[in-house]
């Protein structure tokens, strides 16, 4: 007989277990699936067999020992449960196929793009066609977020601690460890919120600010998951109650009036109050919008402006 | 990392999925099957000569597969326990779920029967796999504007755009013809003739305010326009995250010089002002005074408080 492959020999346990009408005992199994050398010692047998069970759960085939049958009660069998090797997504329309197309279409280019890919061949293979949807999604595509996003992903699931360095705004680099509780994007970013363990409070990360590897371990096991938390609060102005006053050109400054929660026409110029989230990047944003943008307050951010202002003159003078 | 099986594993999966995929496409050719699972024509038929012989009766308790593919085209049956597609695993979870996530920022508000479907089933989803409801992805593009993008690239329209251009810092309106989606540095653009500017240019997707479809106005150039790019140096005195991310620079310290060409003059003129005290640009001697004079104005206005 010509050598079995790793390969054929883990097909031929699927095809075995999954057409077999009952659990086939550990003998049958020996004896019938080809790739198990009949003159291989019981261990040899029993190794490969674990590993195969092994490699194939990595896949997501489980082996179970199924009911013992009451004849033959000595001996443990083995079987694939349908509702576990099965895509059961339960009755699926032509709609639906085509909304899961299009989901899995948005990764093209981005991290789960393979991983899509797959998803939807498996689709596809429902058999169901899929509907002409009116819904451009072309153009919505997902961003890259690195190879992270899995690791981040499964960690979410099962509450694992994960441990990186972060490049803080001075580009130093601080070692975190945080329960990760959440993954969202925005403007084009990917973001990581979770329970800081130094600190034990909720904060959020840009993952492409992640430098280097992030080792995931077992989380505390006392965690319990923040309730209630929405990652898009991370970003909103409601956490704070400082205000700058800014005054814009008219028809000038987009970025400046996009973040403004409330806008005072001044003829040439316009008003806008623009809650401080950080000062330093509000400050950048004034000093790229040049003459078009003035700081009336508060006092704190004029003297940063002039600083760097002061230190421009000199430097480019 | 997206885990990524070992070879002989990767086929495995490759060879259970291929059952289902084959019994609801009968007849499919062999070439298109190929394209499908994104392995070449040989790697195919040895996938589909090992399938065939592991099928065979005798090797295991299953009846007779029986899968023909000698004729170019591929065809399958008595595989009825293995028909159906296998159980998603939970990367392929997660990917659904946050894809369905980012359409549903994407779908009209009107479409209240296509967002009811997209709830149910990432909850479906999400029941499979055990996923907690902790991941969301939201589109940056306007619903409207991705409608007429896509219905001007289909139907071979112009488009009538008012853009932001963050550089120029204006909102203007152009004529233009789409002629593909591309993604940069993770944002997508919609590469264009611009006739209002009699050349092709590249507008950030995100940056159109709105667009609407609009008949062709005239004859495509056949290539663009040179534009004059600059070299710029810019000198590094605090290096900061700001720095790095604006510039694309990696390795930043106290005193590196690192180039940067650009075809905008504005584009660095605002880099280095948003930059302050952080950086300093070394050459050209026109922008570095331009800087400088911008400054100083200013400087002078916050000074006459």
């Amino acid at each position: 007989m010509a050598r079995v492959d790793r390969t054929e020999r883990l097909l031929n346990v699927v095809f075995c277990l999954r057409g077999a009408a009952r659990p086939v005992s550990r003998a049958q199994i020996r004896a019938s699936v080809a790739g198990y050398e009949p003159e291989a010692s019981d261990a040899a047998f029993e190794r490969m067999f674990e590993r195969d069970k092994d490699d194939l759960r990595s896949l997501g085939i489980e082996i179970e020992v199924g009911s013992f049958d009451p004849l033959f009660n000595d001996e443990a069998g083995y079987k694939i449960k349908q509702e576990k090797y099965q895509f059961e997504l339960g009755d699926i329309s032509s709609t639906e196929v085509s909304l899961l197309s299009l989901a899995a279409e948005a990764w093209q280019e981005a991290s789960f793009g393979d991983v899509a890919q797959r998803a939807l061949v498996k689709l596809r293979s429902i058999g169901i066609p899929s509907d002409e949807l009116s819904i451009p999604a072309s153009v919505h595509k997902l961003n890259d977020g690195g190879q992270d996003l899995s690791l981040i992903t499964k960690a979410i699931a099962h509450n694992q601690l994960l441990a990186f360095n972060y490049l803080d705004s001075h580009l130093g680099i601080k070692m975190r460890s945080v329960v990760p509780i959440a993954l969202s994007t925005r403007n084009g970013f990917w973001y990581l919120s979770g329970v800081d363990q130094e600190i034990q409070e909720i904060r959020t990360f840009r993952v492409d600010r992640i430098s280097g590897a992030i080792a995931a371990s077992a989380g505390p096991k006392d965690f319990q998951t923040p309730v209630g938390f929405d990652p898009s609060t991370a970003f909103s102005e409601s956490s704070t109650h400082d205000f700058a006053l800014i005054d814009v050109r008219v028809g000038k400054a987009s970025s400046l009036r996009a973040l403004a929660i409330s806008t005072q026409s001044l003829g040439e110029w316009d008003q806008v109050k623009i809650p401080i989230l950080n000062l330093d990047s509000l400050c950048s944003l004034v000093l790229w919008h040049g003459p078009d943008a003035f700081v009336q307050e508060p006092a704190e951010l004029r003297d940063l402006v002039v600083e760097h202002l002061e230190a421009l003159v000199k430097n480019h003078g | 990392m997206v885990k990524k099986f070992s070879a002989p594993l990767e086929r495995t999966a490759r060879l259970l999925d291929l059952v289902p995929y084959i019994s609801s496409h009968q007849g499919i050719s062999l070439a298109e099957l190929a394209k499908v699972f994104n392995v070449d024509q040989g790697q195919m038929t040895s996938d589909l000569t090992t399938l065939w012989m592991c099928g065979l009766p005798g090797y295991t308790p299953l009846e007779l597969m029986d899968l023909n593919f000698e004729s170019g085209f591929v065809t399958i049956h008595n595989a009825e326990t293995l028909s159906k597609p296998r159980s998603i695993t939970f990367d392929e979870g997660v990917a659904l779920v946050l894809g369905l996530d980012l359409l549903r920022s994407a779908i009209s508000p009107e479409r209240g029967d296509l967002l009811e479907r997209i709830d149910l089933l990432s909850q479906r989803l999400a029941g499979l796999i055990n996923l907690p409801s902790a991941l969301s992805a939201t589109s940056v593009v306007n619903q409207d504007v991705s409608g007429a993008i896509t219905a001007a690239l289909k139907s071979r329209m112009g488009l009538e755009i008012s853009y932001h251009s963050l550089y120029r810092d204006e909102l203007s309106t152009r004529s233009i013809f789409p002629i593909e989606i591309v993604k940069t540095d993770s944002h997508l653009y919609l590469s264009s003739y611009c006739h209002t500017a009699s050349d092709f240019r590249q507008f950030r997707i995100d940056r159109i305010q709105t667009a609407t479809v609009q008949a062709v106005q005239q004859e495509i150039p056949k290539s663009p326009i040179q534009q004059s790019s600059h070299t710029c140096t810019v000198k590094v005195l605090t290096p900061t995250r700001e720095v790095a991310e604006r510039f694309k620079q990696s390795e930043l310290h106290v005193n590196t010089e690192f180039n940067c060409q650009t075809y905008s003059t504005q584009w660095i003129e605002r880099s280095i002002m948003a930059s302050g005290r952080a950086v300093c640009l070394q050459s050209p001697p026109d922008i570095r005074k331009s800087i400088a004079v911008m400054a100083q104005t200013m400087l002078d206005r916050y000074k006459a408080r």
